[in-house]
């Protein structure tokens, strides 16, 4: 890319070829006023303020500054008094027509138009004022649309069809009638990201979860991280007197541009819920009541030295939190593994797949992994494998569609359901395969990829090893077969798989049904083999893929990370090496008991089914309703004879406690979280824990000196420390330093050690695991939810206002044969249990399949779950 | 030099001791007769709809040098916007007036309210007491 210099107000300054005057100012701190341009939009040229005095070969004029390009040589001049002039007429006529009800504008103080308007001191103008008188339109529980407002600027348009791919709003009407409004002004439905809100210059756009509680000059405003999913979007907390008041984004923080979804936007107000938990409680003759911290903790600790006695401290279980910060899991397992002495120790996702992290780590190591979220904005290709990006991670759909609109990336997208992904990519391939045959499928498209002669074997054979052993497996896979087996045609199969061998970056995003699948172990293997053969494509040079794998919340990649699982210590060392126990034992200053060690086949809940696990420490999180099985977890659970659960809300898993602790969220805290591109990044504090609710780190801290052994942690920093200098993937994080910039352990992991090279294995489908059956004829399937997210966004009001309900979804076929209808309440049977749910029709899923997200957390769907893919039927009871 | 002085003395003395001209203000028997630029608490006032015209635009509160005053605004069922809660810590007040001139409606006026010892330390003024100023001005007399 050439770079030009040129001047704007008499400062020199250079830019890009293609930048425009306007961007290339702001860059520089040049300020030119403008209501439309925003740098993460497309150029509109709408309101006119950006006029200035360009001299460009000689000759002078005068042009709007988004609208025009910078060119070598070239003098900008922002404010002379022709260009004034004419900024003032521009401001005179919009506000001839505005409806200037600052005072109880909720975005006084903040406003683009207020702010030019005082910065050009404008008098009241010459014009006649016109004032419109349009409703403001409610329709919606947190968005408020005033028409009257709005200076036309485009700015929502752009933004909801750009970032969020939906184009839910749009101009309405011609010339002086212009407003902005949803299609036949039906009420707003879509996917509510807020992004209308974030870039709206003026008041037009309101978020009404703040509904006047305050002024955007009353507030402190502390970025954090969102406490939802593993995107790990950087939210500004507002907050006056204690007390949160909204949520807002900045374009210059963090990973996200000022994306977030609903949830990391509007989903707040489970922070001051009334059901927050703000005192320690204790089972007494099987009632809760309230107790002190040193009572509860006292108890807590006597309870455990007596069960270790009694025991041993094997029989104690813990489970650790996809929530909680990494710092906190760090604890957690060292709490459980040098003072209770287990290794019982474990974490919901990586009991979903136990494979996973190995099968992560190994991508790390072979240099395919994508070292950082937002080089899915660089791609060329995109391929969705059993990924609902726009469900589970849906500001990763923003990047993807960036990608798609600056570098015309092509998107490739496998699913077993047809998932809702807009963008206006040119290539856009959809395979629908059937439940079960993602493995075939993958195999397939290597078959095309070496069958097409696209692959170098001389550098294939350099570069990776097992290379003709793959060859030679393929050999035995016809693409006519595996599109009979998998259901896409022939032709779309390699239609894609040409896709995915163009040049240039090719970015897999693995998504959770491909993870936490009963073949997930191999069908991952697969996606690594084909990420790995794109890697050696013959004759381009600059082709570079890397898979990305989708995790659920904001920390399961942390929780792993920190060594939350039975097989290692933290930062994937194996737990079972004597150097690595030496290692431990010199930092902690306490030799690893003999027995903490990896054993096959742990896994918490089968222990205390079989009645191994006698007592279990669980952190932030609620197995009862998210661990898979249902039915397992529950019977275990009760069987136990201590449970102790530590959370902010009163859980299932926490009502069946026998010591529940109440702890700080998000907001209330110190410390790091990993998300799912591998990038860690800081959390800040913007408020008081509720009542008497401590930080997890605090409370494991006083328990590990009431039982006698000291955590002498001052702060989070000093604990970060010590994973630093324990965990190799995170050595040199200094928590001061992540407040300016985020830490990529996987870029650091690269600099420190060489890709290996990769080793093919050879996969071959495991035979078909799913059996049909006439009694339960259709095939249930799970999956994430936009709306809601693990137990903080059922205690949001205007998340459960947009998405009150679970609903199960049927294909129209289904609901035919059975005389259901989009809305009917019906039950949901499988061989375990019964669920009562509404009907969602759809025509984007396929017949034999019937679609439950699972992230209602109060709808045990877990229940019907059984450990492969469960039949189930379903019906309408009839009373 | 002397004269000018005895002669000043002189008129000192006859006001002190004409039991007519001896007091100034016989206050608190007699109100004070107040100037109508006087600036004493600032009072709440009452709009047509007999509440309070204050739209919680917090321009107020911004602008107060003592900061002494605080308002949590909210939304009512109509969507007007209302302070929930007003208060305004007359001990801190220092009667500059910046309120009432930054107030957009008006509704917010320093009147002859100055007689403002009490009993408790914590005695600040709340919306209700506010606007109960105004309201006792309405009430026909
Ligand atoms: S949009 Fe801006 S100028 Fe218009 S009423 Fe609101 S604050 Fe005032
Ligand atoms: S609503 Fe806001 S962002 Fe949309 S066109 Fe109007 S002023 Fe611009
Ligand atoms: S839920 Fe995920 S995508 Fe949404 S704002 Fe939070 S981190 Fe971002
Ligand atoms: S008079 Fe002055 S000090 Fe008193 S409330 Fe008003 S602005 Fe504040
Ligand atoms: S300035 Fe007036 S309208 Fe605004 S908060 Fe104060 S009293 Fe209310």
């Amino acid at each position: 890319m050439n770079i030009v210099q040129l001047v704007i107000d008499d400062k020199p300054i250079s830019a890009p070829e293609g930048t425009n005057v306007f961007h290339a100012a702001m860059n520089n701190g040049i300020y030119i006023p403008g209501l439309c341009y925003h740098p993460k939009l497309s150029q509109f040229g709408g309101c006119r303020l950006c006029f200035v005095e360009i001299t460009e070969r000689k000759r002078t004029g005068h042009r709007f500054a988004c609208a025009h390009p910078v060119s070598e040589g070239m003098v900008v001049k922002v404010n002379t008094p022709r260009v004034v002039r004419y900024r003032k007429s521009v401001m005179e006529y919009l506000l001839a027509h505005h409806e200037l009800s600052c005072p109880t504008c909720d975005k006084s103080g903040e406003c683009g138009l207020q702010n030019i308007t005082y910065e050009l001191n404008l008098a009241p103008g010459r014009f006649r004022t016109v004032r419109m008188h349009y409703p403001v339109i409610r329709d919606n529980p947190v968005l408020e649309l005033n028409r009257n407002r709005c200076v036309l600027c485009g700015r929502c348009v752009s933004t909801c069809k750009e970032i969020e791919g939906l184009s839910a709003i749009d101009f309405q009407n011609r010339g002086f009638k212009t407003v902005v409004g949803t299609a036949f002004d039906r009420p707003l439905e879509c996917s509510f990201c807020g992004g209308c809100v974030a870039v709206c210059p003026t008041g037009a756009w309101q978020d009404r979860t703040l509904g006047f509680r305050g002024r955007a000059w009353e507030f402190t405003s502390t970025p954090t991280i969102c406490p939802y999913c593993s995107v790990g979007c950087t939210v500004v907390v507002d907050t006056k007197a204690g007390n949160v008041r909204r949520i807002v984004s900045n374009d210059r923080l963090g990973i996200n541009e000022g994306n977030l979804c609903v949830k990391g936007r509007f989903g707040h107000e489970f922070i001051h819920s009334p059901e927050r938990l703000k005192t320690p409680l204790i089972r007494r003759n099987g009632e809760f009541s309230p107790a002190t911290w040193n009572d509860a903790l006292d108890y807590v600790s006597k309870r455990f030295q007596e069960i270790i006695q009694k025991y041993g401290g094997t029989s104690i279980g813990g489970i650790g939190s996809e929530r909680c910060t990494n710092e906190d899991n760090y604890l957690f397992q060292k709490f459980c593994r040098a003072v209770l002495g287990t290794n019982v120790i474990d974490n919901i996702s990586n009991m979903k797949s136990p494979y996973l992290n190995r099968l992560i780590y190994q991508s790390v190591v072979n240099g395919i992994a994508t070292p950082f979220l937002r080089e899915l904005e660089q791609a060329n290709t995109l391929f969705f494998f059993g990924a609902d990006v726009t469900e589970a991670h849906p500001v990763i759909g923003s990047m993807a569609r960036k990608a798609i609109r600056l570098n015309n990336a092509n998107l490739v997208i496998a699913n077993v359901r047809d998932v809702q992904f807009n963008s206006n990519a040119k290539n856009d391939v959809r395979l629908f395969y059937t439940l079960g045959s993602q493995i075939i499928l993958i195999n397939a498209l290597m078959k095309v990829i070496i069958e097409e002669g696209l692959v170098d074997e001389k550098k294939a054979e350099a570069a990776t090893n097992h290379f003709h052993e793959l060859c030679s497996a393929l050999n035995m896979v016809t693409v006519s077969e595996a599109s009979q087996q998998t259901g896409v045609p022939e032709e779309t199969i390699r239609n894609a798989a040409r896709i995915l061998a163009k040049p240039g970056r090719c970015h897999i995003i693995c998504g959770k049904d491909i993870e936490e699948d009963p073949s997930g172990e191999v069908a991952v293997k697969a996606l690594l083999n084909l990420c790995a053969l794109l890697n050696i494509l013959g004759n381009n040079e600059d082709k570079r893929a890397s898979v990305l794998f989708s995790r659920s919340h904001n920390n399961s990649q942390g929780v792993n990370d920190m060594g939350v699982v039975p097989e290692f210590l933290p930062g994937y060392l194996d737990l079972n090496d004597a150097s690595h126990r030496e290692r431990v034992k010199k930092i902690w200053g306490r030799k690893l008991p003999e027995h903490v060690v990896k054993e096959d086949s742990v896994n918490v809940i089968d222990l205390m089914l079989n009645g191994k696990v006698k007592a279990l420490y669980v952190i932030g999180e609620n197995p009862v309703m998210t661990y898979p099985y249902g039915k397992d977890v529950r019977e275990a659970c009760k069987k136990l004879d201590f449970l102790v659960v530590q959370d902010a809300f009163l859980t299932e898993t926490a009502q069946m406690a026998d010591v529940v602790l109440p702890t700080a969220i998000f907001a209330e805290k110190e410390g790091t979280f990993t998300n799912m591109g591998m990038t860690v990044q800081r959390l800040n504090r913007a408020l008081q824990p509720a009542g008497e609710a401590r930080q997890d780190w605090e409370i494991l801290c006083e328990l590990a000196k009431k039982m006698g052994y000291s955590f002498s942690y001052l702060s989070v920093k000093e604990v970060l420390q010590e994973i630093g200098s324990l965990s190799p993937i995170y050595a040199g994080i200094q928590y001061d330093r992540l407040k300016r910039k985020e830490f990529r352990w996987i870029s650091s992991f690269y600099d420190k050690n060489p890709r290996a090279p990769y080793t093919f294995e050879i996969i071959r489908p495991p035979s078909a695991a799913i059996v049909k059956r006439k009694d339960f004829p259709y095939l249930l399937l799970t999956g994430a939810s936009l709306n809601h997210h693990g137990s903080f966004s059922r205690h949001a009001k205007a998340l459960i206002a947009i998405a009150p309900e679970c609903f199960v979804e049927i294909s129209r076929k289904v609901a035919q044969d059975a005389g259901i209808l989009n809305g009917d309440t019906v039950t949901i049977e499988s061989l375990q249990n019964k669920i009562k749910l509404k009907v969602k029709v759809t025509d984007r899923i396929p017949e034999g399949i019937v679609f439950i997200p699972e992230d209602y957390e109060w709808v045990p769907v877990n229940l019907l779950r059984n450990k492969i893919y469960t039949p189930v039927k379903i019906y309408k009871e009839t009373e | 030099m002397i004269l000018p002085l005895l002669k000043g003395l002189a008129l000192t003395l006859r006001r002190f001791l004409n039991p007519k001209t001896c007091a100034t203000e016989l206050y608190p028997e007699e109100r004070p007769k107040l100037s109508t630029r006087f600036r004493g608490l600032p009072e709440l006032q009452i709009g047509k709809d007999g509440r309070e015209k204050c739209v919680a635009c917090g321009l107020c509160a911004k602008v107060c040098p003592s900061q002494c005053i605080s308002i949590e605004g909210a939304e009512d069922e109509t969507h007007r916007r209302y302070p929930k809660t007003y208060e305004l810590d007359a001990f801190r007040c220092i009667f500059c007036g910046f309120c009432e001139e930054a107030c957009p409606v008006r509704a917010i006026i320093l009147r002859d309210t100055f007689e403002l010892a009490t009993y408790e330390k914590k005695d600040v003024f709340d919306k209700e007491k506010l606007l109960d100023l105004t309201r006792k001005r309405n009430l026909p007399r």
